[in-house]
């Protein structure tokens, strides 16, 4: 099908918002009588409360409510309502909210909190999951038992783990009797911070007459936000109303009860006034979420000729101490740490463990960045003792169209070689080096990975032709940063057959957009992008019907472009705004059509009865090629180049996918070299920005993103999805080239200047 | 809150914000940030750490690139100070703004105002900065979404359409 804007550098439709300072986010909202909100937070972590004194608080001038877990009493958890809004008789980890203060200023709600006495009893701690998983570890949660958690995961009452998963296909013994090598490698991934330039914040408003509670917000999936609020405080799903704005970046983290959770309890205490929360740095760094870190034991069995046999694998998940996703960023990430390769022989032991540490969440990629961190690193060692060249194992292993995923699944892996291809050969693959400088060493490393999308999910939206043309998409998919707005605009207008500037995507608000399942899991382009094409058709059928009418001609003789109506013989023609002012000017009125998408029933999915839900309706492959620069006397590592090879099925907005890409990159890069929590005694001691280190430009590499597109035969317009994937590969790429260039191989991240410098040191003459 | 105690003496100040003169009521702890947010409603202007790591609050002040949340209001009195809106006249963009459209520097946007803002101090200072002192100039601006390379690229490109413009 032609396109006037899928597939083309359409500049985004949130730019001008953006660089004007108009654009809206949750920091921003204001209403009438609006209080601010402030948090008393553990300084310790493991303790039992004893007494919370308030009583100073309360006097402090302009303080309108103080809460503690005693006047609000409610858990939450989107898997496992383990999580207190304010702690309940104990605290878990230093920064977990104690008390909070509304108040008519900032200052005084800070002043407030500064007031309040907690009297603790310091319980043992624990914070190395391995630790807290054993025999005899301080227990967290007392209660494991007794949590909701929708019987979906398998809990471990009595003990500190949280879930546990098991899987097999197979049988590892005989894949083990049949390889030459057995490899067998331990790795460790550190967590990271989300670090979204926007902290969390919320407004909220809590209306006792109507019992009304609603939340401004820039959480990613404000359907589910409401959903799990109104189960937890008794409401139905429409008197909880979150009305988005512009989301100052997530990359996963806004994927939960933050910055609303501590709004919610104070906002029920406040006699129908709103209350704005917004976490500082150090909230944002030390009391939000973060990334699972994770402990991962692989066991390869391959043949002389790079072909793997069999593979085990046990993980051990850090879930911090609330659950958050960390359950499903266990399970899905445990699924595919085999990578994109066949294995005809396997077991997977994944462990979720609560230790006394910030709560662990989804971050982009949603487990795939932890296993492919292991899965890659081993391909290249097996790849470097066998003698066979890293590409071509890959290659040699790769998944081939038709082949069965783990669940039986058939895999359709167009584009999966293309990306490896495309990606060695711009980084000069094969080349010889250049000669060694001084203490300069040059290498350079490769990785692949496969990417899911939580399968099946839904996605819903209604869209109106308005009575002067104009067109109003109505879906609750929220801009986070990644240009939803754009891609969606893009494909109705095609869809449609109407100017994109025509076309207007308001800010989700759950009273009156349609259900979504959330901007996660690299699933709007495709589920949401679904959506509006059924719609869009509706709307365009049913113009083309009334233009036939109103022409006195057959419908089928007409089209729709760019809002012009075209006969076939161009006898008649006329605009969309005519259509619709002669049809609808008088009195008014609108077309509209609604759209839903669901991948269930889909014969993509097919896969082993039982174990459906580990399919994915479409799966994402991408390779990095890194090339670097080992100081070998300072031990610093700089990345010289990447090459970013993504099968992005079709792309929407080509520039669109290389912002994602190059956006990844930079933060796979961070992740890998700078990042890291310094840690006493369960406390964040780095815990601003100027010690919590992020890339700037100034280690800014040359990236070159290539999209690769495979059409995937059930997209919108053949589209998959981009955002998350492009983070996995990064780590192990760069770790690759470390070993190429100085022979020494990370097992653990991150891969600081300390640690190069000690391990070069420490390398056997 | 009138009538209740403990309420400190707030000072009384002028500030001249994008062509416009203001006198408000701060506070004298306050930052220009919280000044230019939440008493004028320059909500462009966007605080991130609050602490001078990350750049989402600079302004100009005379023209120089200031991180106003580590900046006492009452400092930045008698001196020209420019946020995001005031850069784009009634009819049109700044070059700096039509760049970054044009070469999808924005992704969420919440670093855009300052990246926008030290940029034209940059530029301003130095027509003819090259690359490496684009990025050696930005160095104190994060973002967590662009990895900066599409950023970089609209600078440059608005590096020229600003020395036309000036030169007419």
């Amino acid at each position: 099908m032609e396109t006037q804007y899928v597939g083309k550098r359409v500049p985004r439709v949130d730019a001008l918002d953006k660089v004007t300072g108009q654009a809206m986010y949750s920091v921003d909202v204001e209403l009438p009588g609006m209080l601010y909100g402030a948090t008393l937070r553990s300084p310790l972590a493991h303790a039992k409360i004893v007494e919370i004194d308030t009583s100073a608080a309360l006097t402090v001038p302009g303080v309108r409510a103080v809460v503690t877990g005693k006047e609000f009493p409610f858990t939450f958890g989107h898997m496992i309502k383990d999580q207190p809004f304010l702690s309940i008789h104990k605290v878990r980890y230093v920064g977990e909210p104690v008390a909070a203060v509304a108040a008519e200023t900032e200052a005084a709600a800070q002043e407030a909190v500064e007031k309040i006495r907690v009297e603790y009893e310091e319980l043992p701690a624990v914070f190395d999951p391995r630790k807290a998983a054993l025999d005899g570890a301080p227990i967290i949660h007392e209660d494991l038992g007794k949590y909701d958690h929708g019987n979906v995961y398998e809990l471990v009452p009595g003990t500190n783990i949280s879930t546990v998963m098991k899987y097999s296909r197979g049988d590892v013994e005989v894949g083990f009797s049949e390889a030459d090598e057995v490899f067998e490698d331990e790795f460790y991934i550190h967590p990271v911070a989300h670090t979204p330039m926007e902290t969390h914040a919320a407004v909220v408003q809590y209306t006792p007459s109507g019992k009304m509670l609603t939340v401004w917000s820039s959480a990613d999936a404000p359907c589910q936000r409401a959903k799990d609020l109104a189960k937890v405080l008794s409401l139905s799903f429409n008197q909880v109303r979150f009305i988005s704005t512009y989301s100052g970046g997530g990359f996963g983290g806004k994927g939960a009860i933050v910055a609303e959770g501590i709004g919610v309890a104070l906002a029920h205490f406040t006699k129908g006034r709103p209350v704005k929360v917004i976490y500082s740095r150090q909230e944002e760094l030390t009391a939000s979420q973060v990334r699972l870190e994770a402990y991962l034991k692989l066991k390869t069995g391959v043949k002389k000729d790079g072909t793997l046999t069999a593979r085990e694998a046990e993980i051990i998940w850090d879930n911090g101490a609330y659950s958050s996703k960390g359950p499903e960023v266990a399970r899905r990430g445990t699924l595919t740490i085999f990578g994109p390769y066949r294995t005809p022989h396997l077991t997977l032991l994944s462990r979720l463990v609560y230790t006394n540490k910030q709560p662990s969440g989804a971050y982009r990629g949603f487990g795939t960045t932890q296993v492919t961190w292991a899965c890659e690193a081993q391909i290249d060692i097996i790849a470097g003792k066998l003698g066979i060249d890293p590409v071509e194992v890959r290659l040699r292993n790769f998944y081939a169209d038709g082949d069965p995923y783990i669940n039986e699944q058939i895999m359709h892996t167009a584009g999966l070689r293309e990306t490896l291809e495309k990606a060695s050969q711009e980084i000069g693959w094969g080349q010889k080096k250049p000669k060694t400088t001084g203490t300069k060493v040059r290498g350079k490393g490769i990785a692949t990975t496969i990417k899911g999308t939580n399968t099946p999910t839904d996605s819903y939206c209604f869209i109106k032709v308005n009575v002067d043309g104009s067109v109003t998409v109505l879906t609750s998919s929220v801009e986070i940063g990644a240009g939803q707005k754009t891609v969606l605009a893009q494909i109705a207008a095609d869809t449609i057959g109407v100017p994109l500037a025509s076309i207007h995507i308001p800010n989700p608000d759950t009273c009156s957009t349609p259900f979504d399942f959330g901007v996660t899991s690299s699933r709007t382009t495709y589920h949401m992008g679904n959506a509006i094409c059924l719609a869009g058709q509706k709307v365009r059928r049913q113009i083309l019907e009334t233009a036939g009418e109103i022409l006195k001609t057959d419908p089928e003789r007409l089209t729709l472009r760019e809002g012009e109506i075209i006969d076939r013989d161009a006898e008649n023609q006329m605009t969309l705004k005519e259509l619709m002012a002669k049809k609808y000017g008088g009195k008014g009125g609108a077309i509209q059509g609604e759209g839903y998408f669901t991948p269930a029933g889909s014969s993509l999915i097919k896969a082993k009865p039982g174990i459906e839900w580990m399919s994915s309706i479409f799966w994402m492959w991408a390779t990095h090629a890194a090339e670097v620069e080992v100081d070998t006397e300072t031990g610093v590592v700089k990345v010289l180049k990447i090459a970013a090879a993504h099968d992005v099925g079709r792309a929407i907005n080509p520039i669109g996918c290389e912002q994602q890409i190059e956006g990844s990159v930079i933060m796979g890069l961070s992740n890998t070299l700078f990042e890291e929590f310094k840690m006493e005694k369960g406390r964040i001691m780095n815990d601003t920005l100027a010690d919590y280190k992020v890339a700037t430009t100034l280690d800014l590499p040359e990236i070159v993103p290539i999209i690769v597109e495979s059409h995937h035969s059930e997209g919108p317009f053949g589209a998959k999805g981009v955002g998350e994937p492009a983070l996995a590969p990064t780590a192990p790429a760069i770790a690759n080239a470390i070993y190429d260039a100085v022979g020494i191989r990370f097992k653990s991240l991150p891969i600081t200047r300390e640690k190069v410098l000690a391990a070069i040191r420490n390398r056997k003459p | 809150m009138p009538g209740e105690k403990g309420i400190y003496m707030k000072q009384r100040l002028e500030l001249k914000v994008n062509g416009q003169t203001y006198e408000v009521l701060v506070d004298p702890w306050q930052s220009l940030a919280d000044v230019l947010r939440e008493e004028l409603g320059y909500t462009g202007v966007k605080v991130s750490c609050n602490s001078g790591n990350c750049g989402s609050c600079t302004v100009l002040l005379d023209g120089k690139a200031v991180k106003s949340c580590i900046m006492l209001a009452p400092l930045a009195k008698g001196k020209e100070i420019l946020t995001i809106e005031g850069l784009a006249t009634e009819s049109n963009l700044h070059p700096l703004q039509e760049a970054f459209i044009e070469h999808f520097a924005v992704q969420c946007g919440y670093c855009t105002p300052g990246m926008i803002l030290m940029a034209k101090a940059l530029l301003d200072e130095n027509p003819n900065a090259t690359e490496d002192e684009i990025r050696e100039g930005l160095v104190g601006n994060l973002c967590r979404c662009t990895g900066y390379v599409k950023i970089v690229e609209a600078i440059m490109a608005a590096k020229e359409k600003m020395k036309v413009t000036s030169s007419r």
